[in-house]
């Protein structure tokens, strides 16, 4: 009964807060341990973490930066769900209003324009470093090909929202697209028309991009990044290994390094991790709270301040309404099919079905045939020399047509200079 | 004995159960992949009524944006062939020695056959026919050869 009420008050709203995040600000090694893994959403994150990998050339933080990208795309889309009416000629209508009529939908609209770009090219990038690292390697094989999995869906994301705003844009970039994925052979014209829910382009496909685009496709998206983060977090940063001083085995059996102080590994439950997230040499670890949450703010703050800036200097493209009957010339894919595109105009059968697939094909089995352990987690190892060159030769000339298709071909389809 | 028979029992009912669980999962699959194929398509009808002969001049080529269409009529009679290009979907242009595609440069002759560019295979025809009220029909879900013509 000494407690002023003051104190008393104070005291119940440290219990209130308690209740709901356990662990208070951490102040002790303890705490911060603790912090991480008492929470669901923290626990996405190691409580200790190898110091290498924090610093920002082992990553580049693109993994991150997708994953930001993905959580901007949901927020801005689901506000532009309340606007958007899935329906021609609404639909084009509704981007006409978001874009004079709704305070800040132009933002938000050149925001979820603009992520979606971005989020198309920093995937490639990851996909890149995750290659030119060489951190595909096991126990990573499969995290690889659900990243490719994870790279096709958001090409599919981004080419199902190109079609929603019902422009010419989006009606002849559309027409193209389905047109190369008719190419396939036997089920082409039947994938087109299941596509297309029809044989033309129209209210029903209009419909059907915009519930794969807004649910069927972010769902998916959603639970293969869950995934793909699990085993990061099971498998350990890519990269912390190689600066591991390799333990000896008779120091660890003697104790000098815990081999595994979890319960399940404890319990003989799981074998321990070949890419070990114990075992580490504690002398090269930080904790994750405050250096890696620190530096994932700092990366998510950079990333929503420089798309604020891009959002309000630049707007995303909204051209006259669609109009089945007039092809403007050129007609154009969406600038990440534009490599596809031109090879599709000098055959339609390898630009269209053959390379595509082989692309596909190659991504999802590289690691298991690339099985050589030499000079992995790091940038361009010399042991890696053969496979570096190939990818990086396949990737410059994936670029180089992207860039030919998108600024070197005007009217039909003819060689411009983009600066004429 | 018996705890062998309510063993072998019990082993039954599993396998019928996952049997009949695979089953109606395989059947609820392929429904779903039914359900996504339109039965009505609320599109324009693939055989239209394009107009009367007369409003097509002898020896002229009309463009019917609409339908994707150019109309002929010739010395021998009408045809109908399709401005949607067989590469990519563009709509071709009638040009001077035929049709030339916009998008990716593919050059057709007066017939639709390919003269030059990435178009995979001709211009579509589409039959065409006349009504018994003297109107001109055009059926895009019959395709015919270059050696079509209707006479009227």
């Amino acid at each position: 009964m000494s407690q002023t009420l003051g104190q008393r008050t104070a005291s119940w709203l440290n219990a209130v807060g308690r209740s709901v995040w356990r662990i208070g600000w951490p102040v002790t090694d303890k705490d911060r341990a603790a912090v991480m893994i008492s929470s669901i959403f923290l626990h996405i994150h190691p409580a200790r973490v190898s110091r290498h990998v924090l610093r920002p050339s082992a990553t580049l933080a693109l993994g991150l930066i997708s994953g930001i990208l993905f959580v901007v795309l949901s927020v801005t889309g689901l506000a532009l769900m309340l606007y958007y009416v899935p329906y021609p000629p609404e639909a084009y209508r509704s981007m006409k209003d978001l874009q004079f009529v709704v305070t800040f939908g132009v933002v938000l609209r050149n925001m979820h324009r603009w992520s979606a770009h971005a989020m198309v090219v920093v995937v490639f990038l990851h996909m890149c470093r995750v290659f030119w690292t060489g951190s595909y390697k096991a126990p990573r094989e499969f995290n690889w090909v659900v990243g490719v999995m994870l790279l096709l869906l958001t090409l599919a994301l981004s080419f199902t929202g190109y079609l929603l705003p019902w422009d010419q844009l989006a009606y002849w970039a559309i027409t193209v697209g389905t047109n190369i994925a008719a190419y396939a052979p036997l089920v082409g014209d039947r994938l087109k028309f299941l596509m297309l829910g029809g044989h033309v382009i129209g209210p029903m496909t209009l419909l059907r991009f915009y519930v794969l685009h807004c649910v069927m496709l972010p769902l998916l998206m959603l639970i293969l990044v869950s995934l793909h983060v699990w085993r990061v977090r099971k498998d350990g940063l890519s990269g912390a290994e190689v600066h591991r001083a390799p333990a000896e085995p008779a120091e660890e059996a003697a104790g000098l390094f815990p081999a595994s102080t979890k319960t399940h590994g404890l319990m003989a439950l799981s074998r321990r991790p070949r890419a070990s997230v114990e075992a580490r040499d504690p002398n090269d670890e930080v904790f994750a709270w405050p250096h890696l949450l620190f530096r994932e703010l700092l990366v998510a703050l950079a990333v929503v301040v420089v798309l604020h800036v891009v959002s309000l200097v630049f707007m995303a493209p909204l051209e006259e309404m669609a109009d089945p009957t007039r092809t403007p010339n050129p007609a154009k894919a969406p600038w990440y099919f534009l490599g596809l595109q031109e090879l599709v105009h000098y055959s339609a059968l390898v630009g269209g079905v053959v390379v595509p697939t082989l692309i596909v094909a190659a991504l999802v089995s590289l690691p298991y045939f690339d099985r050589r352990r030499a000079g992995i987690g790091r940038w361009f190892a010399p042991e890696r020399r053969i496979a570096n060159t190939i990818f990086t030769v396949l990737v410059i000339i994936s670029v180089g047509l992207t860039i030919i298709g998108t600024l070197f071909r005007g009217p039909n389809w003819a060689w411009v200079w983009p600066w004429n | 004995m018996t705890e062998d028979r309510i063993d072998l029992k019990r082993r039954r009912i599993f396998a019928v159960g996952c049997f009949g669980t695979g089953a109606a999962t395989a059947g609820f699959l392929a429904a779903t992949f039914r359900f996504l194929v339109p039965n009505v398509l609320y599109e324009p009808s693939r055989r239209f009524d394009i107009g009367s002969p007369a409003e097509f001049p002898y020896g002229s080529v009309t463009f019917l944006p609409d339908r994707r269409l150019y109309v002929f009529n010739s010395a021998d009679g009408f045809y109908a062939v399709s401005s949607e290009c067989p590469h990519l979907g563009c709509n071709v242009r009638h040009a001077a020695s035929g049709f030339e595609c916009p998008c990716h440069g593919s050059r057709f002759d007066e017939n639709g056959g390919v003269v030059q560019g990435p178009a995979p295979r001709p211009l579509a025809w589409y039959a065409v026919s006349l009504s018994p009220r003297q109107q001109l029909i055009v059926d895009l879900d019959q395709t015919v050869g270059p050696e079509f013509r209707l006479r009227v």
